[in-house]
């Protein structure tokens, strides 16, 4: 039965993956940015679940299970980044990309700040941060596919691999971005049925019984510091600003650049404000801060935890309707990696081959090279993931975020700021990815607080310091960046 | 971002998104207290709802009567 459904759902993947191939007019600018004609009902679900991966099913409510409520404060920073980077730099990083044709944001800023090294040294440090990322969604649908059909979790792992590399070989960004509708469908109804029918199944009352439960069984899991006393006041802010630095991940801030055109920027915030921020992501919130604890109180063990939703249907709802949380689960994690390989295998072609090595390549064999990297990337990744599983969950909070972060001054000092200099991104990009690298392999250096905090005030403050004392952009780039953006965005 | 920086509107919308985020780094030294709003809300999803209206609120006057390029 399982293998049957799941053999099903791997075939309208494979269906959506061809039709996307069909329709596709086989340029770069189309295979990569879906043509820039991604409208604001597309765009939303595209980033949204983009963003929405496994993670949100097993991590986010297995922590809100052991700490309390206090971790929703990361989705919170989450939410108001990406409506920043629509409302705040979107607009200037679609106008220019359009008017220009550029392909890759990396591109985008090795062109800013006219720096062949830039553009080398933010393309290997995203790589390096995004590859790994890749291979923690199909390892947490292994596990998952473990618990429900008791197979070995490379057999899920591989099951999930095969449906992302048909998805993003054939489709490209366009079949990725509609894909992402059909997937976040799947889990958005699986994660939202799961949870009311558990709780009309065991909490008569609502949510005010299983509140009320807790604050009888377990009161500190409805406040800070939380059981374990970890969310302390300065530790909740900390994990606000992290969320906040959502706006700098490359995987996102591609999502802008397949823009149709500049009204997407104007309606998405409403999308991600109402749709994002008060309906989705308070659902694994609800289930893992209040129905879980309530449901099944007392479980331990990392691994246990983060599972608790799915052994909580697994164990109390009918069959079926766990293999088709599961098929929920595996969508999130094909409508997370997707997107990262396809933003991966961008910036091998086009920015890394295309810009070193063959700068006069024909669309074509930017595509093909685009193709080939994505295998290399997946396989890369989910060999990682494989050799070192339990670094992985570290790799994502305390490496990941971080790494990603480290090419925010430069990003929007060279979209919002005439005066940012080459001399600023790269000491600035480079002085706080040394820093990072060097904090992680000897702690104190960090100061107690978490990676991203000095590392990105580092990075900043050199990049705005250094730009000062360098001497300021010529004016072709001024007037290229700045001047025919502001009058092609102010046009009707 | 620049055209935003360039009106008195701009401006205020910008304060007013900046002080939320002030307030929302402020009010967690209050969240070890178990107060349930509605009966189930705990303190640190209730602030974070506040403080989504409050960006939504300030994204919708600002963006549909005042964003140069709506």
């Amino acid at each position: 039965m399982e293998i049957i459904i799941l053999s099903l759902f791997g075939l309208a993947i494979l269906l959506l993956a061809a039709y996307g191939y069909k329709i596709s007019a086989k340029t770069a600018e189309d295979y990569m940015l879906a043509g820039r004609t991604i409208g604001v009902v597309v765009m939303f679900f595209f980033i949204l679940f983009a963003v929405s991966s496994s993670w949100t099913f097993y991590g986010y409510p297995g922590f809100l299970y052991l700490h309390g409520p206090a971790y929703i404060y990361f989705i919170w920073g989450s939410v108001a980044g990406f409506a920043a980077l629509y409302m705040f730099l979107g607009p200037r990083l679609w106008a220019v990309a359009r008017l220009n044709r550029y392909i890759s944001p990396v591109e985008v800023l090795s062109e800013r700040y006219e720096s062949p090294l830039l553009r080398l040294i933010l393309s290997i440090m995203l790589l390096a941060f995004i590859v790994p990322y890749i291979g923690i969604q199909p390892l947490g649908v292994g596990l998952g596919f473990k618990a429900l059909t008791g197979l070995p979790v490379i057999v899920g792992a591989l099951y999930t691999v095969a449906l992302l590399v048909i998805l993003v070989f054939l489709g490209g960004m366009r079949i990725v971005a509609w894909g992402n509708i059909f997937l976040g469908a799947v889990y958005a109804t699986a994660i939202l049925g799961s949870l009311i029918w558990v709780v009309n199944r065991f909490l008569p009352g609502g949510l005010t019984e299983a509140a009320q439960n807790l604050m009888v069984s377990n009161p500190e899991l409805l406040s800070a510091p939380g059981p374990l006393g970890y969310f302390k006041p300065v530790i909740i802010g900390g994990t606000m600003v992290v969320g906040l630095l959502a706006f700098s991940w490359p995987h996102i801030v591609i999502g802008v650049m397949t823009a149709r055109d500049k009204l997407l920027f104007k309606w998405f915030p409403l999308l991600i404000f109402v749709f994002g921020g008060v309906f989705f992501y308070t659902i694994p919130f609800i289930w893992g801060s209040l129905v879980a604890p309530a449901v099944m109180p007392g479980v331990v063990g990392k691994e246990a935890v983060d599972s608790i939703i799915q052994t909580i249907i697994t164990k109390y709802l009918p069959g079926w309707f766990s293999i088709y949380v599961l098929m929920g689960v595996i969508a999130a994690a094909v409508s997370t990696a997707a997107v990262q390989l396809l933003t991966s295998s961008i910036i091998v072609s086009r920015d890394l081959i295309q810009g070193f090595f063959k700068p006069d390549a024909a669309d074509i064999k930017i595509i093909r090279w685009a193709r080939l990297s994505l295998i290399g990337v997946v396989v890369l990744s989910l060999g990682i993931s494989i050799w070192n599983p339990m670094a992985m969950a570290l790799y994502l909070t305390e490496v990941t975020i971080p790494g990603f972060a480290q090419w925010g001054p430069a990003l929007v000092g060279g979209l919002l700021w005439k005066r940012g200099t080459k001399q600023g991104a790269l000491t600035g990009t480079l002085a706080g990815l040394i820093y990072l690298i060097a904090g992680l392999i000897y702690r104190p250096l960090f100061f107690e607080m978490h990676p991203v905090m000095p590392t990105i005030i580092v990075n900043m403050v050199l990049y705005i310091a250094v730009s000062f004392f360098t001497p300021p952009p010529s004016e072709e780039i001024r007037s290229k960046f700045f001047d025919e953006v502001d009058d092609f965005l102010a046009a009707k | 971002m620049r055209e935003i920086l360039k009106h008195t509107p701009g401006r205020i919308f910008l304060i007013i998104l900046f002080l939320s985020v002030v307030g929302m780094l402020f009010v967690p030294r209050y969240f070890t207290s178990k107060v349930l709003v509605f009966g189930w809300m705990t303190l640190p999803l209730a602030a974070g709802l506040i403080f989504i209206f409050v960006w939504l609120v300030a994204y919708l006057i600002y963006f549909f009567k005042y964003w140069p390029y709506r």
